[in-house]
């Protein structure tokens, strides 16, 4: 009887599913295919031509667009694990959403490949990360192989174990978004506890390797960058970063839904009054993290470690550069503007303002992967020359096509996602009070 | 005879004086109050009321100790004790900081505690609705509203029958 009943209603999830994506106003899975394929074909030209040319603003862009949308990712494998970890009820209605985007993975794991092969292919293996060439030149005199810094840390920075880093990084992000996606489904379908059980262990065991993948991940991509500078809590703020991020993208993600696509009219006031308060303590301590690592190497004052936020100021000649203006907005526009904003009860549930908050923070979190990636100590065409240039701020055509594309690729893999399962998670045990919920 | 301080009406359960509370608010009366023994989802909104203005204290407190932080260490290292770190600057908004966001938040607690207590009117020491044997019930399971004398639509005969009309029960006529 019970299990004639469980058929019954898993065929009506799975009709359910089929007529809300068929209600979906316009299918938007082609033309993201389209511009994910045109935009990495571009990027990965101006890639490859870059390499070839010994340019390496290129591969500079290939890295902000692909952290930039890995970043999302992992901000909603975050916000999995901590509501299944606090068996939170109310986001119940809005972990679809993120489902389908911890599956994006892999993907952005093959997306990841054209970085890896870099130092296999190129004459200069150190073009992105400088540390990869022990040959190359380093500001200040010496090279990489005899620089006393790279030697302490040469344990860490090399080849065989950065790969094998990187393999970790993925390898605990897709399986944590893969099983987290099948034991939800599979809940849809059977509606078996022991798959909310086993979602909930799994969580609480997954989130520390997380913790430990998005560490790693910050320090190999963007600390290495500049791999003489030392932060400790420079994982922290790729995590806050990501949060931002992340909970920006749903809150996007789940008005529209709400508004005009499956979700209509299930997500109350009390959800976007909720996800805002989330978007604002995350705010606020993406700010505590930021300031307090500037506020160390700022009372500290070793030049280690201060020339990291030197270049993010000033040119060698003492002038103030393009940084200096992001750093300010950074201050100002992404923490203050939300923060004062975010106070506000009504800029918290009206729909609209809600849109407005979620595409400011997203648009400045992107100027904050900027800020993080792209400055760097260029030496002077004649070594003998006392002093550096600062790479400067720029957007450029390849910039604007790594994003578009992995965005591209990334939206039309979402979206294939979300044809396959039904729009809510039916069978939870926590969706009616997920529904019901108020304030 | 003492001054009157307005009626008090027991109603059934919650659902009553929730309907109840709709219509007292519907009729437009302004100085009135409902009473139970535990917190009723959705009751300001059928009472009429906006949202708690403790937040405006919280924010000034808050405001006031970012200011107040900063601008003590500037007086402090700038004018009253300045003092040599590390070749530090004497002032400079960076290492100020924390104080400025630590009384941030202290302020900002002391603002909404005292907010807490000024939006309710606390410290109330005596209040005529303990003159009421049946009104000290409600602490247990009973559900009430009383409308104040001091309301401008108030009429003792006129709101008793309204009281009677709404579902009130046991009307009594509570003394200043």
């Amino acid at each position: 009887m019970s299990t004639h009943a469980q058929a019954n209603s898993s065929d009506a999830s799975i009709a359910f599913a089929q007529t809300a994506s068929v209600r979906a106003s316009r299918d938007y899975t082609m033309p993201a295919l389209i511009v994910g394929l045109v935009g990495t074909a571009i990027a990965l030209l101006g890639f490859f031509t870059g390499m070839s040319a010994g340019d390496s603003r290129p591969l500079f862009s290939w890295l902000i667009g692909l952290s930039f949308w890995l970043s999302i990712a992992i901000g909603m494998l975050f916000m999995t694990l901590i509501f299944y970890i606090f068996h939170a009820k109310w986001p119940t209605v809005l972990r679809r959403q993120l489902e389908h985007g911890i599956g994006l993975f892999p993907l952005l794991a093959v997306l990841f490949v054209p970085l890896l092969i870099v130092p296999f292919i190129h004459d200069d293996p150190g073009i992105l990360w400088k540390w990869m060439n022990a040959e190359r030149y380093i500001v200040g005199g010496g090279s990489v192989a005899t620089d006393p810094l790279f030697l302490h840390k040469s344990a860490y920075l090399n080849i065989p174990f950065f790969i094998g880093r990187v393999i970790f990084i993925f390898a605990v992000f897709a399986i944590l978004g893969y099983v987290l996606r099948r034991l939800s489904f599979q809940m849809d379908k059977t509606g078996d506890m022991a798959n909310f059980h086993r979602a909930r262990i799994f969580s609480a065991i997954g989130i520390f390797f997380c913790a430990a993948a998005v560490t790693m991940a910050a320090i190999d991509w963007f600390k290495a960058l500049e791999y003489h500078w030392f932060s400790t809590m420079y994982g922290v703020w790729f995590f806050a970063a990501s949060m931002r991020a992340a909970l920006s993208v749903t809150l996007i993600l789940i008005v529209v839904l709400a508004s005009r696509g499956v979700l209509k009219g299930l997500f109350n006031q009390a959800h976007r009054y909720d996800l805002a308060c989330l978007m604002f303590a995350f705010t606020v301590f993406w700010a505590y993290i930021s300031f307090s690592q500037y506020f160390l190497i700022y009372n500290a004052n070793i030049p280690e470690v201060t020339f990291w936020y030197n270049i993010r100021e000033k040119n060698f000649d003492g002038s103030l550069n393009s940084w200096w203006w992001i750093s300010l907005s950074l201050i100002f526009l992404h923490f203050l503007v939300p923060f004062l904003y975010l106070l506000f009860y009504k800029n918290k549930v009206t729909a609209k303002r809600t849109l407005f908050i979620a595409a400011w923070i997203l648009l400045f979190h992107l100027l904050d992967i900027y800020f993080n990636i792209l400055p760097g100590k260029l030496p002077l065409e004649n070594p003998a020359e006392l002093g550096y240039v600062v790479r400067q701020f720029s957007i450029t055509f390849y910039d604007i096509a790594a994003l578009a594309g992995i965005g591209g690729l990334c939206i039309w893999s979402y979206l294939r996602s979300m044809k396959r399962v039904a729009p809510l998670p039916i069978r939870d045990p926590n969706i009616s009070a997920s529904l019901a919920h108020h304030e | 005879m003492a001054k009157q301080f307005g009626l008090l009406a027991r109603f059934k359960d919650t659902p009553d004086l929730f309907h109840a509370a709709e219509k007292v608010r519907d009729a437009g009366y302004r100085k009135w109050d409902t009473f139970a023994p535990l917190p009723i989802h959705g009751l300001p909104a059928a009472q009429g009321l906006g949202r708690s203005r403790v937040p405006v204290f919280t924010l000034i407190g808050g405001f006031c100790g970012f200011w107040i932080g900063l601008l003590m260490v500037w007086y402090m290292n700038l004018y009253d004790y300045p003092l040599l770190v590390g070749g530090m600057p004497f002032f400079s908004p960076i290492f100020p900081f924390p104080i400025a966001y630590e009384l941030t938040i202290l302020l900002a607690a002391f603002g909404t505690l005292i907010g807490m207590f000024v939006m309710n009117t606390l410290p109330q020491h005596y209040h005529p609705l303990f003159n009421s044997e049946q009104f000290l019930a409600t602490s247990s399971d009973q559900f009430m509203i009383a409308i104040e004398s001091s309301d401008p639509q108030f009429n003792t005969e006129a709101t008793r029958l309204f009281l009677e009309e709404i579902g009130g029960t046991d009307i009594q006529v509570i003394e200043e």
